[in-house]
This record gives structure tokens, C-alpha cells and sequence, in this order.
């Protein structure tokens, strides 16, 4: 087994030195491959990513515990310009791209003279961005924003992808389309990606390994396959009760296990 | 230590009280059996010194309702106060009114003004209300400038006040001054402490906080800014009607803008929000040009005009260095330190309003 | 004539809190005090090289006061507005209130509230039969505000930095995470603020008397940011000639005092008519 991209080893972020949002979470991301992060609201996905990539805001976040090492090298307490030119590049769930500009100007933000080339196949896999070049980016629908968000982190020449809640907001026909365009690139160029989603379905179906989040830990983790067959996973977050039918519903809720 | 928790409320009563802890209510008993007794020990300069701080705290208590609570950051103290200052010596000099007519029809004056002040000011947030009251503070200084011109018995010589009196008892001795503007100070304190726990007071915290929430949450926003501004104008013009029977001369030339940056000062460095704070940031910056000059009195080499100049600028470092380093200001300290014991041997206290 | 002189250093002032702005969304209040240290500044420089401001002396004045302008701007930002990232804009512009307070007393301490005037370039280069002149030094403002607004307009809109620099006003935890480094970005806005502001001082040191009160100057460069257009540097130009014409034809035609005022009164008039300026964006009113 090579060595992983991303080793994130007990993990803890804590707001106001009062609430822990992240408790001992541990995350692996191989060269190469897909992640997802999978959870509901709160369970710490976003603020993992965040802490990955020095995103965290100014005041009262610490992690408090646990290492982050990209490639070799230890992320804590690296600022995002330096994280980001290691190649740990954020899409982030909103802020993500600079309403003011436009779309060119936007691609172009942290294009430099070997980057033009890179710059020119984003323009290929999102033909919708080069129709807009033009346009000022706060313009642009919920899709192409994502789009445009995403393109201007790939022109930074990431080694490592991460987007945070790429589906929020968005119809699930854009979703599948962006999701595609995204394994579409890991498979060409190889890209290793970390997604945090809610719609678990949708992840699942480009990541080749997950993980599950709940309040802060990790409760589960396995192949793309194992976790789309899981009991627990399909009562939870896939939506199939398996209760084949609105008469056959229980009254309550059993409890998650999270065997086999 | 206490034995209940703070968030543990039994009864309606318990909710409302303003003083909960009782280490709190030892803590103002002494306070004000200090003030109280001041008069008796104190020398006539330093009863000086805390009248002044007396004004202050009517003013800076105005502006910490209307940009502390209210959110709504406005450059146009120092008109406010003219304000007051003018309807006062126009009333007692030019129609001879006695103070206790002067001084009502003054914060009224000061309220009509906010009003009209607060009015194009609804339409903006953050920096450019403050550049839109500030625009409106020139539009007045230039008024009260023609006027004083015209009226004064030369352009910069401002108007004589005289003196309040009622009855056969004059107004004219530090001590007598001392002993008024404690009660007028403490009635506005407390008026602003019951103001800000009535729904008028969580109404502009909402504003403040997000005032688009707060609208659809039904607040009547412009009437709440509106209110604000005349409440805060109102108080305004009773420290400058205030300031101008205790100073017994106006001029327009001591309502700059400066005057307005020292009493944002004030509530920077009291605490922006909190009518305590008010009180303390007020007393500070009142005191520190006196305290600067003490210190420089103190060192062996000479500095002249230099001084001055030092204490002007010490304002400016208090402002910069409270916004870098306390910006919750100096009522922050305290509660630091009060929560630390109430709560020891705990750490955690109860996260800040509109934090996180 | 002298509406051009005194409009180029309006505008240059307005340049340069447009500059921060739009670097960071701060409204620099303090931006007349600088203008008039630096030109206090040029003064005691000038006084160091030899008394006469000409040739080689004045060369290296211009180097000393360009070279510590420069440099005072990265240290106000190092020392001052780098602490607020992630505070509140307003916040900040309170900061630059505190910083014009200190400066407005260090001129106070340091030059003893002396007048000084900065005698360069009063020779007529020729005059109008009507009694009119300019001055070399008129056409060394016009050209100064000229050139810099052509540099600042290419460098913001068609250079990589420019774009970053706009960027970062608008997101800048985003712009750190595509690999800008903020602080570069900012240092660099206030470098150029402060010094521009100089050259405005400067410049304004050389048609009237330079005194703590001078630093009032700053007000007519804030109007003419806010009729231009806060982020607009193209407003900073106009709104600068816009505030001296209708400073100077008050002060002909209806009365020298009231001259003294028109600055505020446009000021009342932009907040009440069209308060993000004349080429501003409309949105950013309700960013601040």
C-alpha cells in the first residue's frame, strides 16, 4: 500500500474553546483516487476540510490536537497560501469565487505562463465557462459558479482536490453533471480528490472510498461498494428503507449499528 | 462562589433583576458611598475633573445607545451637543428662560435635530452612514457658525450663559455642580439600563446584529433607527445644555469633529453595547489628557508645547490600541475577571452575543 | 488654470484611498495626515540636502521622501491594519480615525506646529495676458496625476497583480487559498497610498502653507473619492477636478468662505443623490 497524499490522524478542532467540532478523526486520501466525506449537518466534514487547508477563520478555531501531513509534509499552522501552493487547493462551499470579476478574470487569477495549457483544458472540460468568459461571475447560475469554482482550483495545479459541498444548491441533474466531469479528470490526469457531500448518493457513485462523519467522528468507513450496499448506509443516508412501500413503514427509527 | 447557576431561573423576578450576584451589589453600595462622600474630602479641582466626567458620561451613554446598541455608526456627535448648547444660551440669554424650561426644550431641539439627522442615514450601513452623518454635522456647524457670527458679540466669542438659578439659589460652585450632574448622570444611566432590557433595546441589538432579519422578524426598522437617533441626539443635547451652564460660554469652535472621535472613543474604549462600559470609557478618556499631563509634570526635562501635542495624541493611541488588542473594551476586562471567579473552578462562561 | 493644479492633487489623494479600498474595503481617514507628513517630511529633507531645493539636493529629497513613504506605508500596515484581517471594515476605518489622531499630534511634536512652505518650481513658465500664470509646478501636478492615474489604470485592469489586487478586496481568505499572499498584496496598497498621498502633500506644500491644520485637505480628497466612486479610479480623477471647479468658482463668484465649506456640501449632496459616486458599483454599498 503507497504511501497515502492526505494522512490526517486524530484530528481535533475546537470552536471558542467550548464546542469540538471534529474529535479524533482520521482520514486517508491515496494518490490517485476519490474520497468522499459523507455526514449530515454538523458532523465536522466542512471544518475537517478546513483545517486541512488552513481555511479556518481568524478567531476562537484551534485544532487542538492531531497531525495533518500532505506528501510527507505537516500542515498545521501553515497559512492557505502556503497550503495551497503545496498543492492542497479548497473549493469552499460559499465565498468560492470573486463575484466581482469575471469569468476569464477569475480563471486567470493564478494562471502563470506554464499554467496556460493547464488553463485550456479546463476550458475543455467545462465548455459552458468558455462561452462566459465575459461575463462577471456574479452572474453566472448556481451550476456554472460551482463550475467556475472548481475550474479556478484546478488551475492552480492542485495535487490534491478538495471541494467542500459541491451539490448544495444545486438540481441534481447539474450535480451528476459536475460529478462526472470530476471523475472524468481523476481518470485523465490522475487527480486525488477529497469530497464533502451530503448527497451521499451522488458521491458515492464517482468516490472508490468513504468515509462517514457523525458529530465528529468517524463512524464508518470502507469501499465505494461496501458502503452503498450497508445496511446503515441505505436506512441513513441513501434513503432506501427498504421498507418497499409508504404502508410498510415502521413507527420508529432502529438504531444505527454500523457492523459488518 | 456562588452556590446557584447563573442560567438557573426560578421565577419571573429573578429574570429581571439587575443585579443578580450579591458580591454585585456590594460592589455598587461602595461605589456610591464613595461618590457620595467625595464632595467632602476632595479639592475643588478634582471635584472639577469628575464633573466633567459627569458630562461625558450623559454623552457618551447617548452615543453607545445609537452605535453600540443600535449598530449605526455616526460622526455627528459633536452637533448633537452643539445642539444643545445653542438652544441653551439662546433660551437663557436671549429670552431669559430659567434652566428648568432651557434644559427639556434643549434635549428636545437635540432630538428634532437627530431626527432629521437620522433620516437620510436610513438608507446606509457601516461607512458611508458615518460619511453621511458627517456631512450633516458640517451642514450644522456651518448653521451654528453663521449664527454665532451674527449673534456673538464677535465672530469667535461665543455667547455668555448664565448660570442656572431657582429661586435665590445659584448654581456655581463645584461642589453644588458635583452633587446635580451625580443625579442627572445616575437618572440617565438608569434610564438607559431599563431602556436597553425593554423590547426598544433587543429591537436595536437586532438591528444592529442583522437588521434584514430583523425586519422580517417584524421589527419596524426605521422607526427603531429613527428612535435611536433622536433618543441618542436627546442626550446629546442635554450633555452639551449641561456643559453649557457649567462652561457659562459657548462657542461653535469647541464642536469639532475631533469632539465626536473623542466620545467614539469613549465608547470604543468602555465598550461598545454596554451602558456600564459607557460610563467607564467616558471617566478614561475624560481623565487621560489630565493623567498625560500629571505624567509629564513628573519627568525631569521640559517639554512644552510638545505636551500637548502628546495628549493629543494620546486619544489616538487609546482608540488604536483598544481596537487591536480589547476590542470589547474595558468592560470586557471586567467581566473577564468577575467571571473568572464566578465561575471558578470552571473555565467555560457563556459564549459572547453574535459570536461564532 | 489652477483648477487643473489643484484638481490633479485632489485626484491624487482620491487615488490613493481608492487604492486601499479597493485593496481592502477600508476607508482611510487618515489619508490627509499623510499627505501632509510627507510633505513636513520632504520639507526637513530638503533642509538636510541644502537649503536650496534644485538639482542634485533635490533629486535626493525626492529620493528620501519617496523611499520613506514607501516604506511607512508597509509599516502601517504591518504594524496597524494587517491585526484587523477578518474584523469588520468599519472596524478598521476606526483604526485609521486613532492613526490620524496620532499623526495630526506627531506633527504637532516633531515640526512644533511651525509653518514651512515648499518653495519648488513657483517660477512662472508663462503667463496670459490677463494676469493669469502657470507655474512649473502646475504642469508637474498635472503631469504627475496624469501618469500615475495611467499606471494605476493599466496595472488594476490588465496585469496579473491588478487582478489579485481586486480580488483580495473582495474575498480575500479565497484569494490566500489561490496561492496570492495577502499581506504582499495589501503592503503593497498602502506603499503606494502613502505615497501618492506624499506627492499630493507635496504638491499641496507648494501652493499654500504647510500647518497641522492643513491635513484638512484630506476631506476634499475623501469627496472626491465618494463622488468618483470609492473603488473607481477613473472617479478619483474626475471627482478630483470636479471638487477643486466647484471649490475655486465658489470661492470667485459667491464668497471665499463659503468655499471653504463646498467640500462637505458635495459631500451632503453625493451621500443624498447617488451616494456610491459617480462610477462606483452599486453593490458595494451594501458590502460596507
Amino acid at each position: 500500500m503507497s504511501e497515502p497524499l492526505l494522512d490526517v490522524r486524530q484530528l481535533e478542532v475546537v470552536y471558542h474553546d467550548v464546542a469540538t467540532a471534529v474529535q479524533g478523526v482520521s482520514i486517508e486520501v491515496a494518490p490517485g483516487t476519490i474520497v468522499a466525506m459523507i455526514g449530515t449537518n454538523g458532523a465536522g466534514k466542512t471544518t475537517t476540510l478546513r483545517a486541512v487547508s488552513g481555511f479556518l477563520p481568524a478567531e476562537d478555531v484551534a485544532v487542538t490536537d492531531g497531525t495533518i501531513s500532505f506528501g510527507g509534509q505537516s500542515l498545521r499552522g501553515m497559512l492557505p497560501h502556503q497550503i495551497s501552493r503545496l498543492g492542497a487547493v479548497l473549493v469552499p462551499e460559499r465565498e468560492k469565487l470573486f463575484q466581482t470579476l469575471t469569468v476569464g478574470e477569475n480563471m486567470d487569477f493564478s494562471l502563470t505562463r506554464s499554467r496556460r495549457s493547464i488553463r485550456d483544458t479546463v476550458y475543455d472540460y467545462f465548455p459552458r465557462l468558455a462561452e462566459r468568459r465575459k461575463q462577471v461571475a456574479g452572474y453566472l447560475s448556481g451550476g456554472e459558479k460551482q463550475m467556475l469554482a472548481i475550474g479556478m482550483a484546478l488551475v492552480c495545479e492542485p495535487k490534491l482536490l478538495l471541494v467542500d459541498e459541491l451539490s448544495l444548491g444545486l438540481a441534481p441533474i447539474v450535480t451528476n453533471e459536475i460529478m462526472t466531469i470530476l471523475q472524468a479528470i481523476n481518470r485523465d490526469i490522475g487527480l486525488a480528490m477529497l469530497i464533502v457531500e451530503q448527497n451521499a448518493a451522488a458521491a458515492l457513485r464517482v468516490a472508490s472510498f468513504g468515509y462517514v462523519l457523525e458529530n465528529g467522528r468517524v463512524v464508518f468507513k470502507g469501499e465505494a461498494e461496501k458502503l452503498l450496499t450497508h445496511q446503515d448506509m441505505k436506512e441513513f443516508y441513501l434513503g432506501d428503507r427498504g421498507h418497499g412501500g409508504y404502508r410498510n413503514i415502521r413507527q420508529y427509527r432502529r438504531k444505527r449499528r454500523w457492523w459488518g | 462562589m456562588t452556590t446557584k447557576s447563573p442560567y438557573l431561573f426560578v421565577s419571573y423576578a429573578e429574570t429581571n433583576r439587575v443585579l443578580a450576584e450579591p458580591y454585585q451589589r456590594v460592589v455598587i453600595t461602595t461605589i456610591a458611598a464613595a461618590i457620595l462622600c467625595m464632595p467632602l474630602v476632595a479639592g475643588g479641582y478634582f471635584l472639577h475633573l469628575m464633573n466633567l466626567c459627569f458630562i461625558a458620561v450623559i454623552g457618551a451613554v447617548g452615543i453607545n445607545l445609537l452605535t453600540g446598541y443600535c449598530g449605526q455608526l455616526s460622526l455627528g456627535q459633536a452637533s448633537f451637543l452643539a445642539i444643545g448648547a445653542f438652544t441653551t444660551a439662546i433660551l437663557s440669554r436671549r429670552f431669559g428662560m430659567p434652566f428648568f424650561v432651557a434644559i427639556p426644550v434643549s434635549c428636545c431641539a437635540g432630538a428634532a435635530v437627530g431626527f432629521v439627522v437620522g433620516l437620510p442615514a436610513l438608507r446606509f450601513r457601516g461607512i458611508y452612514l458615518a460619511i453621511t452623518t458627517l456631512a450633516m454635522h458640517y451642514a450644522i456647524i456651518y448653521v451654528l457658525t453663521n449664527y454665532q457670527a451674527i449673534v456673538g458679540p464677535s465672530a469667535s466669542a461665543g455667547i455668555t450663559v448664565p448660570a442656572p438659578s431657582l429661586g435665590g439659589f445659584t448654581l456655581d460652585t463645584e461642589r453644588g455642580w458635583f452633587y446635580a450632574l451625580l443625579i442627572v448622570a445616575a437618572l440617565v444611566v438608569m434610564f438607559a439600563l431599563n431602556l436597553t432590557r425593554t423590547y426598544i433595546g433587543r429591537a436595536w441589538v437586532a438591528i444592529r446584529d442583522r437588521d434584514i432579519a430583523a425586519e422580517t422578524s417584524g421589527i419596524n426598522v426605521p422607526r427603531y433607527k429613527l428612535l435611536a437617533f433622536a433618543i441618542s441626539a436627546a442626550l446629546a443635547a442635554l450633555a452639551g445644555s449641561l456643559g453649557a451652564y457649567f462652561t457659562t460660554v459657548v462657542t461653535v469652535e469647541e464642536y469639532t469633529l475631533e469632539l465626536a472621535i473623542v466620545y467614539l472613543a469613549m465608547i470604543i474604549v468602555g465598550g461598545m453595547g454596554s451602558v456600564t462600559g459607557s460610563v467607564l470609557g467616558a471617566v478614561f478618556i475624560t481623565l487621560l489628557p489630565f493623567a498625560v499631563a500629571r505624567l509629564f509634570e513628573a519627568l525631569p526635562w521640559q517639554l512644552g508645547t510638545t505636551a500637548f501635542g502628546i495628549q493629543e495624541a494620546a486619544i489616538g493611541v487609546a482608540i488604536v490600541g483598544f481596537l487591536l488588542f480589547e476590542p470589547d473594551g474595558l468592560i470586557e476586562i471586567y467581566r473577564r475577571i468577575a467571571v473568572y471567579f464566578e465561575r471558578w473552578p470552571f473555565r467555560y462562561r457563556e459564549l459572547k452575543a453574535g459570536g461564532g | 488654470m489652477s483648477i487643473l493644479a489643484v484638481g490633479s492633487t485632489y485626484a491624487l489623494l482620491a487615488a490613493g484611498i481608492v487604492i486601499i479600498y479597493k485593496a481592502s474595503r477600508v476607508v482611510n481617514f487618515a489619508h490627509g495626515e499623510l499627505a501632509i507628513v510627507g510633505a513636513y517630511v520632504f520639507h526637513s529633507a530638503g533642509f538636510l540636502t541644502g537649503a536650496t531645493l534644485s538639482g542634485l539636493s533635490l533629486l535626493v529629497t525626492i529620493a528620501i521622501s519617496a523611499i520613506g513613504s514607501v516604506l511607512f506605508g508597509v509599516l502601517i500596515y504591518f504594524s496597524l491594519m494587517r491585526r484587523l484581517l477578518g474584523r469588520p471594515t468599519f472596524v478598521a476605518a476606526m483604526v485609521t480615525i486613532g492613526l490620524a489622531i496620532i499623526l495630526k499630534a506627531g506633527i504637532v511634536v516633531i515640526w512644533q506646529s511651525r509653518s514651512a512652505g515648499i518653495a519648488i518650481g513657483r517660477q512662472p513658465l508663462f503667463s496670459f495676458t490677463g494676469g493669469g500664470r502657470i507655474a512649473w509646478i502646475d504642469l508637474v501636478s498635472i503631469l504627475a496625476c496624469v501618469a500615475a492615474f495611467a499606471a494605476l489604470a493599466v496595472f488594476f485592469q490588465y496585469t496579473r497583480l491588478g487582478r489579485q489586487f481586486r480580488g483580495a478586496a473582495e474575498n480575500p481568505l479565497l484569494a490566500a487559498q489561490r496561492q496570492v499572499n495577502i499581506n504582499l498584496i495589501l503592503a503593497l496598497a498602502w506603499a503606494l497610498a502613502v505615497f501618492s498621498a506624499t506627492v499630493a502633500g507635496v504638491l499641496f506644500g507648494s501652493r499654500s502653507m504647510l500647518s497641522p491644520q492643513g491635513t484638512i485637505v484630506g476631506m476634499s480628497g475623501l469627496t472626491a473619492a465618494l463622488v468618483g466612486g470609492l473603488d473607481s479610479l477613473r472617479g478619483a480623477a474626475i471627482g478630483g477636478f470636479l471638487v477643486a471647479a466647484a471649490t475655486y468658482l465658489t470661492a470667485r463668484l459667491i464668497s471665499p468662505t463659503l468655499a471653504e465649506t463646498v467640500p462637505f456640501l458635495i459631500l451632503l449632496a453625493v451621500m443624498s443623490w447617488r451616494p456610491w459616486g459617480l462610477f462606483g458599483t452599486v453593490e458595494e454599498l451594501n458590502r460596507v
